[in-house]
């Protein structure tokens, strides 16, 4: 036992002192050498920590995108991947870009999985002038562009799909809804966002109620729900909160409808809810209802592709919303690299480069991903529309798409 | 109105059962060894997502580390020096007994995926093992040190716990069946058997301690060592075996607690804190020594949550948390720490 340890140790301690001597004569690096240019990108994900759930289907796109791009040789440049995990923990997502901008000389980073890690590393990139495609949801992280000039993202806005909802919700004739939430940064988030869509007064808000996601009971909430005469119950929460926030408004005696947010659109939210979320309507991405959308709609091939592509190394029907949240920002980063060098970017010089990416990023018009039909601008660094989200009712354990 | 009222109660009590299965072991763990044990919650964790695994018919993975932690203790023990051939072959073979059993218990449940009380044995069996794992890697080496150390040290242990169940389990949520589906309608209000099983099962087991402690001799051992430690020892009483026996009844519990309240919210790796902290609040109330004040203690602590989520939802857990405050000044004006007696 111990001599194994041993020798790790030794292992251990040459491969850094080769990684040490590799950084610091970068020009024996063999990477250098190569005749074509190469993008690098640098993906910093949470794949472990608290929000791993969303981390490891980033992950895993991640992979599927090196695997799928890295090994090309017919285009005019190579691409390197390069992968860290940030734990969950903003401190590390901070350290880890510095070391992607100054050790990787990455052109691109993708980071992070959630808000708090891209609000961290903003100060950062915008320092190093190097884009940064984030794949957390707050809207907060992009705006205003002006200020965030070289932070964009890949998720839909909350503030889109609330709006959608809210336009199904009045079409269904409901007037009072009430929030039911998680009282974290991402409840907080929905709940602010809930308020602004709903400042138009035709839709009113009429009750709050919080948990948290370690709480073991939502009955008194889901109660005071009840009593509060409403039209509609919109829950914004992930699973399994989301489903216990659900069961225990059905075990109350609530009957009206229940909506949820984009928290609720992947898969374990079925698979831990089972028949009891059955009628649920739930906000979602296009990559849930991909195989039921218009056949002329533009995202279809892109996501058809993509699930297939991803099922097929991880699973018959794995492919979720937050895989394709990498997905496109790894994409998103390949056709910015393209376009930057077709207009004429100075390959050599990195930091010029780097400037020539964010500048096309700027430029990408009616780019269909799977997130939705990007249009960048210098002053919209979403891009997205309304034609990213869709709404769906959890039918026979399935997202089916409600037609409008 | 009264509707509100019994769901509300119906709910409270539900999870005072929860709490109070977690407010016996820290009790049982702190009058024996003097570990205030952040870490209790853990065991609820283990127990909630061992369950769920050899339930889904997966080879826990926690039986087969604490059957390796056993074995490794058991080796230590033979090699001791003073022992007679006698006594190693004694304990080579309830070394191996109670490995097998863990091996077992882990394997038939492996083997007949579904069985819902062979899950419930498996992950009781290794949880209880683990727990006395714990005592004798934790706590043995520093026993007799003073509270605080004690203290930090299940501080330590919780991350670790923490960790291991992330590693081994993942971060996914998994959903686990109740005993038995659907619920009765008592009056207005919709009960599920689970919450009455639980109900049930936390009341058997707190009569199982009781007389566990009060008619059997280990029992009275065990209740020796919390009164006056260095008595029982002059009396013959291993005091470290009672360590590790109330670990052991400590980890159970909590366990049990676990895999009974898992089918209620999901058996995941985050789920125990809370629900420990929330046990601590209720033993706070008998000053972690008394059962029976205790016992109302987790009643108190659950109704409370149960009204305070209905009436401040966003405060709720302040609201519990805060109970601590007035519980310590209850407690020192009824009964000055100087007069403890120990």
């Amino acid at each position: 036992m111990r001599t194994t340890t041993k020798r790790g140790f030794i292992a251990l301690g040459v491969s850094t002192l080769l990684a040490a001597a590799s950084i610091a004569f970068p020009g024996s690096s063999p990477a250098v050498a190569q005749d074509k240019p190469e993008l690098r990108i640098a993906a910093i994900i949470a794949v472990t920590g608290p929000a791993s759930a969303l981390g490891a289907p980033e992950r895993n796109a991640v992979e599927l995108f090196d695997k799928t791009w890295s090994s090309r040789t017919d285009l005019p440049f190579k691409i390197k991947v390069i992968s860290y995990d940030d734990g969950s923990d903003p401190t590390k997502s901070v350290s880890l870009t510095r070391k992607a901008i100054e050790e990787d000389k990455a052109h691109v980073v993708v980071c992070c999985t959630t808000t708090p890690g891209s609000m961290a590393i903003i100060d950062t990139v915008s320092a190093a002038k190097i884009t940064m495609i984030s794949m957390a949801s707050s809207a907060t992280i992009v705006e205003p562009a002006s200020a965030r000039p070289f932070t964009f993202k890949t998720p839909t806005s909350d503030k889109l799909k609330l709006q959608r909802t809210l336009d199904y919700m009045k079409r269904q004739g409901i007037k009072k809804i009430g929030f039911f939430g998680l009282e974290d940064a991402y409840g907080e988030g929905g709940l602010k966002e809930l308020q602004n869509v709903t400042k138009d007064g035709a839709i009113e808000l009429v009750a709050t109620e919080r948990f948290a996601r370690q709480d073991t009971n939502f009955t008194p909430q889901a109660l005071r729900l009840k009593q509060a005469g409403l039209d509609a119950v919109y829950v914004h929460a992930i699973p399994p909160s989301a489903d216990l926030a659900h069961e225990a408004l059905k075990r109350v005696g609530y009957t009206g409808p229940i909506y949820h947010g984009a928290g609720s659109s992947i898969n374990a939210f079925v698979d831990i809810g089972k028949a009891n979320v059955e009628g649920a309507i739930v906000g979602v991405g296009a990559l849930n209802v991909y195989d039921q959308i218009k056949k002329d709609n533009p995202l279809r091939p892109v996501l058809a592709k993509f699930a297939e592509l991803y099922d097929s190394t991880y699973g018959k029907g794995k492919v979720d919303l937050f895989a394709g949240q990498s997905w496109d920002a790894m994409m998103l980063a390949v056709d910015a690299y393209q376009r930057a060098t077709a207009s004429g970017a100075k390959v050599d010089d990195l930091a010029a480069t780097r400037v020539a990416i964010k500048d096309a990023m700027e430029r990408t018009k009616e780019w269909p991903g799977v997130n939705g039909v990007f249009n960048l601008t210098q002053t919209d660094h979403l891009g997205l529309d309304k034609r990213s989200t869709f709404l769906s009712q959890i039918k026979g354990g399935k997202f089916v798409l409600i037609e409008e | 109105m009264l509707d509100t009222l019994l769901f509300l109660v119906a709910d409270g009590v539900t999870n005072g059962a929860v709490y109070g299965l977690l407010a016996l072991s820290l009790i049982v763990i702190y009058t024996v060894t003097r570990v205030v044990n952040i870490a209790q919650g853990e065991y609820v964790t283990l127990g909630a997502l061992s369950f769920a695994s050899a339930l889904s018919g997966a080879f826990s993975v926690l039986s087969a580390i604490v059957a390796a932690g056993l074995a490794a203790f058991a080796l230590r023990d033979v090699a001791e020096r003073r022992l007679t051939g006698a006594m190693r072959i004694r304990i080579v073979l309830s070394r191996a007994l109670w490995i097998l059993i863990v091996l077992a218990t882990a394997w038939l449940a492996n083997l007949l995926p579904g069985s819902y009380w062979l899950a419930v044995l498996a992950s009781l069996v290794a949880t209880a093992s683990l727990g006395t794992l714990i005592y004798r890697l934790t706590v043995e080496p520093v026993s007799g040190a003073s509270p605080i150390v004690l203290l930090i040290v299940s501080v330590g242990v919780y991350m670790v716990l923490h960790g291991t169940a992330v590693v081994i389990w993942g971060a996914e949520p998994r959903s686990v069946p109740p005993v038995v589906e659907g619920g009765v309608e008592l009056g207005p209000v919709f009960v599920t058997y689970q919450s009455l099983f639980i109900c049930a099962s936390s009341l058997v087991a707190m009569i199982a301690l009781y007389l566990f402690s009060e008619r059997t001799l280990t029992g009275q051992a065990l209740q020796a060592t919390a009164v006056n430690r260095t008595g029982a020892q002059l009396c013959g009483i291993p005091v470290g075996v009672a360590g590790q026996l109330s670990f052991a009844i400590g980890a159970g519990f909590s366990a049990l607690s676990g895999l009974l309240l898992a089918p209620l919210i999901t058996a995941n790796y985050d789920m125990g804190l809370p629900i420990g902290l929330k046990g601590f609040v209720a033993a706070a109330l008998g000053g972690i020594v008394e059962y029976p004040t205790a016992m109302v203690g987790v009643l108190l602590v659950g109704l409370t949550e149960s009204f305070s989520a209905f009436q401040v939802s966003a405060y709720r857990d302040v609201v519990v948390y805060l109970m601590v405050i007035p519980i310590l000044l209850w407690r020192n004006a009824v009964r000055p720490p100087e007069t403890h007696g120990h």
